[in-house]
C-alpha cells in the first residue's frame, strides 16, 4: 500500500470521526484496521522524502572533498563513439560552502578545457569556464546547469555539488529493489524553473546515494541515469560507474570512475582562475 | 637570421632535453594536422594553393617547474611569385615573412610557480580585456595578419620574447609583462592573396610586373623600445580589472614614401612606396565582466595616448598613370588620442547554441579630414555557435559590420567530427567594402575553404 492510499484511508476515517462514538462494533473494528495499516506504513516509510534527500545530501557533500579521474565515453545512435578524460578536484570549505575544478585531459580539442566553481552555499554559486582556443575565461550563467556537459548525456549540474534541498519538494512514491539493493522510490519536483520538470530517483536506503535517476519533461521520460559498481571508499558510498541515456536521441555516455581519493584537503590556491587558466594545476 | 634560428633550436632541444630527463610529474604531447583547400568565388582574385599546417604542444612538469612549447608549421598555400630562398623559422625582425614552409614558436616558456606567485620567462602570447576578436586592451602581442580573416583571435597572436610575473593574493589578481625586444606584426607581401594593400593587388594585375615590398626601418633591440604592460584583477560579483602597456602600436599603420617603377629584363619592378611605420603609444584601459540573469555581460575600454592612423588613399599621391622612374609621395602621418570602447553579451539561445553580440567603437580626438577613418568607427559583430546531436557538428556563424564605410564580412563554417581524432569541415567567407575598410581590402576573396583536422 502506498503512501497515498493510506491518506485517503485516513481521510476517510477522519470524514466519519463525527458518527464514531455512535456507531457499531464494525465501524471500531474498520477504524482499528486502519490505524493498525497507517502505523505499519509510518514505521515502514518512517522518513519522509525530504529526509531522505537530506541524507543523500549529507553523504554528498561528505564526499566533496576528493579527486576523481574520470573517463566518460560518449555512444551515438549508429555506434560510433568518443572519449573523453576528465580529472575533478573538490573542496569543502564550510557547511555549505564548496569549491570544485574539473579540466579535461583528453581528447586533444578539449584538452585544458576546464570550468570553475566557487559556492558560497547550494543556492548560489559562481561558474567560470576556460576555452583554451581564445585563451579566456568566462563567467557563465548559472541557468545553464541543466545543459548538456561537453556534448555528453551528463549536465553541467552532474558536476557541480549537491542541489540546494530547498529549491525542491519530495515524495516517497514507493520502495523497490534495484540491482540487489533495497531502495525507496522518491518523486522530486523542482519549485524553480528547470529543464526537466519531475525526477523519479531511486534511493539505496542505508547507503544513501542514487541507483537510478528518470528525468521528465512533463509526463516525458527525457533522459536515464543508471550508477553501478558502488564501493566504499574512506566511508563513503562511491558508484564507480554511471550510464546516462537520452531517451529522446538514443544517445548515451558512460562515465567511469578510474581513479578517486578523498579527503584530499586541497589548498585554496587549486581553485582559483589562475589554475583554470594555466592549465597547471599544482596540488601543491 | 641563420644564427637566430640556430639559437631558438639549441633553446627549445635545451628545455626540451632537460625536462624530459629530469621530469618525473607529467610529460604530454598533443598535436594537430590541418589540411585545406581554398575555392576562390572570384576569378579576379589572387590563387591559392591547399595548405598543410601543424601543430605540437608539448608539456613538462616537474614539481613548481612548467615547461610549454608550442610549435606550429607547415605550408600555408600562399603563392610567392617570384619564389625567394627564406629561412624556415620565423623571426622577430621582418614584417614580410614566408609562410612557405614555415616553423615558428608560438609558445616556448618556463614557469616557475610559487605559492601564489608564477614567473613565466620565453615566447609568450596574452591575453588581455574581455572582448572577442578585437579587444580593446589586448596590446602586447603584435598580430600576424598574413591570413588574419582566416584565422582566431589567439592564431593570429605573434608570441613575443617575454617575462611576466603573476601574483595572486585572494580575489586580486597582478600581472606585470616585459617585452624586452621589437616584435613587428607581419604582413602579406602586396602580390599575395590576403595582402591588405590595396594598390599592390592592382599593381600586381600589370603583365610582367613584380610588386616590391622592402622591409621598412624597425626600431633597434634596444631596451628603450621594450614594451610594458601591467594588469590588476579583482574577482567578485562584478570582476574587473586595470591595464596599462606602454610600447609599439600592434594594430598597422603605413606611410608613404615613393613610387619607383623600373624595368629590369623585360620586367617592370615597381614598388608601391607604402611602408609600415611603427610608433610608440601609451594606453590606460579597463575591463570588467558579470553575470545578469541569463546573460554573461563584458565590456572595455582604452585611452590611447599618440595613436597614428592611415591617411586617405587618394591623398597618398599616386599618379594619374605609370611613368618609369621616382615618383614622391605624400608624406603625411597623423596621430590623435582616441578612446576605444566596446560591449558584449553571451547568450544561450538553445542547449548548446550560443549566441554573443559585440558592439565597440573608437572615436577619435580633434580627427582632421586627412585620415580615413570617421571621428567614430563602429565594428558590430555577432556569432552563433552551435553543437549538435551531441557535438558530432559544430556550426558557427559570423556577421560583422563596419557601418561607417559599409564594409562587412560573413563567415560561416561546420565541422562534422568522426571521432577523437579526425574531424572534416567547410568554411565560406564572404567580404565586402570599399578597398581601403577593413573586409573591403579582401573584398575579391570570398571563397570556400574545405578543411581535415587531425587532432592527437
Amino acid at each position: 500500500m502506498n503512501k497515498l492510499t493510506v491518506e485517503k484511508v485516513l481521510s476517510g476515517v477522519t470524514n466519519n470521526q463525527s458518527c464514531f462514538l455512535s456507531v457499531s462494533w464494525g465501524g471500531v473494528i474498520a477504524v482499528t484496521i486502519a490505524m493498525m495499516i497507517l502505523t505499519l506504513v509510518s514505521v515502514a516509510y518512517s522518513m519522509s522524502g525530504r529526509e531522505i534527500y537530506e541524507n543523500v545530501h549529507a553523504v554528498r557533500s561528505k564526499a566533496l572533498d576528493r579527486k576523481t579521474e574520470i573517463t566518460m565515453v560518449l555512444f551515438d545512435k549508429g555506434g560510433g563513439k568518443r572519449t573523453r578524460t576528465l580529472t575533478e578536484f573538490s573542496k569543502k570549505v564550510d557547511t555549505q560552502a564548496y569549491k570544485i575544478l574539473v579540466v579535461f585531459n583528453s581528447p586533444a580539442d578539449l584538452k585544458d578545457v576546464g570550468f570553475l566553481i566557487h559556492a558560497r552555499t547550494f543556492a548560489d554559486r559562481d561558474i567560470w569556464a576556460y576555452f583554451p582556443e581564445y585563451k579566456r575565461i568566462r563567467r557563465i550563467p548559472t541557468n545553464s546547469q541543466d545543459d548538456s556537459f561537453f556534448g555528453s548525456d551528463f549536465s553541467y549540474d552532474d558536476f557541480s555539488g549537491p542541489p540546494n534541498l530547498e529549491d525542491y519538494s519530495f515524495k516517497i512514491l514507493s520502495e523497490e529493489v534495484l540491482d540487489g539493493k533495497s531502495c525507496y522510490v522518491v518523486e522530486v519536483i523542482p519549485k524553480v524553473k528547470r529543464k526537466y520538470t519531475r525526477y523519479i530517483a531511486w534511493i539505496a536506503k542505508d547507503l544513501w546515494i542514487h541507483m537510478k535517476i528518470e528525468y521528465y519533461q512533463e509526463d516525458e521520460l527525457y533522459r536515464e541515469g543508471i550508477f553501478k559498481d558502488i564501493k566504499i571508499i574512506d566511508g563513503i558510498p562511491t558508484p564507480f560507474k554511471a550510464n546516462m541515456v537520452n531517451k529522446k536521441s538514443n544517445h548515451a555516455t558512460e562515465l567511469t570512475i578510474e581513479n578517486i581519493k578523498y579527503n584530499t584537503n586541497h589548498p585554496d590556491g587549486l581553485f582559483t582562475q589562475r589554475s583554470l587558466e594555466g592549465g597547471e594545476v599544482s596540488e601543491k | 637570421m641563420k644564427k637566430f634560428s640556430f639559437v631558438i633550436i639549441f633553446v627549445f632541444l635545451i628545455f626540451f632535453s632537460v625536462s624530459v630527463v629530469y621530469s618525473d610529474d607529467m610529460v604530454l604531447v598533443t598535436g594537430r594536422m590541418l589540411s585545406s583547400a581554398p575555392v576562390r568565388l572570384n576569378d579576379q582574385s589572387t590563387e591559392e594553393y591547399p595548405s598543410v599546417l601543424g601543430r605540437i604542444k608539448l608539456k613538462v612538469s616537474k614539481s613548481s617547474l612548467h615547461f610549454l612549447s608550442l610549435m606550429e608549421g607547415g605550408v600555408d598555400g600562399t603563392i610567392r611569385s617570384p619564389r625567394r630562398d627564406h629561412y624556415l623559422f620565423k623571426n622577430y625582425h621582418d614584417v614580410y615573412q614566408d609562410n612557405t614552409p614555415y616553423l615558428e614558436f608560438k609558445e616556448l616558456y618556463l614557469t616557475k610557480s610559487y605559492k601564489s606567485f608564477d614567473l613565466k620567462v620565453g615566447i609568450q602570447r596574452f591575453s588581455w580585456g574581455r572582448l572577442d576578436d578585437y579587444p580593446v586592451n589586448d596590446l602586447l602581442n603584435p598580430w600576424d595578419y598574413t591570413r588574419f580573416i582566416l584565422k582566431s583571435l589567439e592564431d593570429r597572436k605573434i608570441g613575443v620574447p617575454s617575462i611576466s610575473a603573476n601574483v595572486s593574493k585572494e580575489d586580486w589578481a597582478y600581472q606585470a609583462v616585459w617585452v624586452p625586444i621589437f616584435v613587428p606584426y607581419r604582413l602579406a607581401k602586396p602580390n599575395e592573396r590576403w595582402s591588405g594593400i590595396p594598390v599592390g593587388t592592382v599593381f600586381s594585375k600589370i603583365n610582367d610586373a613584380e610588386v616590391l615590398s622592402g622591409e621598412p626601418d624597425l626600431a633597434s633591440n634596444k631596451l628603450e623600445n621594450s614594451s610594458f604592460g601591467f594588469r590588476m584583477q579583482r574577482m567578485g560579483e562584478i570582476e574587473w580589472a586595470i591595464n596599462l602597456f606602454y610600447g609599439f602600436d600592434p594594430r598597422p599603420v603605413f606611410k608613404t614614401t615613393e613610387l619607383s617603377i623600373s624595368e629590369f629584363q623585360g620586367k617592370l619592378l615597381i614598388d608601391p612606396g607604402i611602408v609600415p611605420s611603427f610608433h610608440k603609444i601609451a594606453s590606460v584601459g579597463t575591463d570588467a565582466a558579470m553575470v545578469k540573469g541569463d546573460w554573461s555581460l563584458r565590456a572595455e575600454s582604452a585611452y590611447t595616448f599618440n595613436r597614428f592612423f592611415n591617411i586617405r588613399s587618394d591623398l597618398w599621391g599616386y599618379p594619374q598613370s605609370l611613368i618609369a622612374g621616382v615618383t614622391p609621395l605624400n608624406p603625411i602621418e597623423i596621430k590623435r588620442d582616441t578612446l576605444d570602447y566596446g560591449i558584449a553579451a553571451d547568450y544561450n539561445l538553445f542547449e548548446d547554441g550560443l549566441l554573443t553580440m559585440q558592439l565597440q567603437q573608437t572615436l577619435i580626438f580633434k580627427k582632421p579630414d586627412t585620415l580615413y577613418n570617421k571621428t567614430i568607427e563602429t565594428i558590430l559583430w555577432a556569432n552563433l555557435k552551435v553543437g549538435w546531436m551531441n557535438q558530432k557538428l559544430e556550426t558557427n556563424f559570423n556577421l560583422a559590420s563596419n557601418p561607417e564605410h559599409g564594409a562587412n564580412m560573413v563567415k560561416a563554417n561546420a565541422y562534422y567530427v568522426f571521432d577523437d581524432s579526425w574531424k572534416t569541415g567547410i568554411t565560406a567567407i564572404l567580404l565586402d567594402g570599399p578597398p581601403q575598410s577593413l573586409w573591403g581590402m579582401y573584398s575579391k576573396n570570398d571563397q570556400i575553404g574545405m578543411e581535415v583536422v587531425y587532432s592527437w
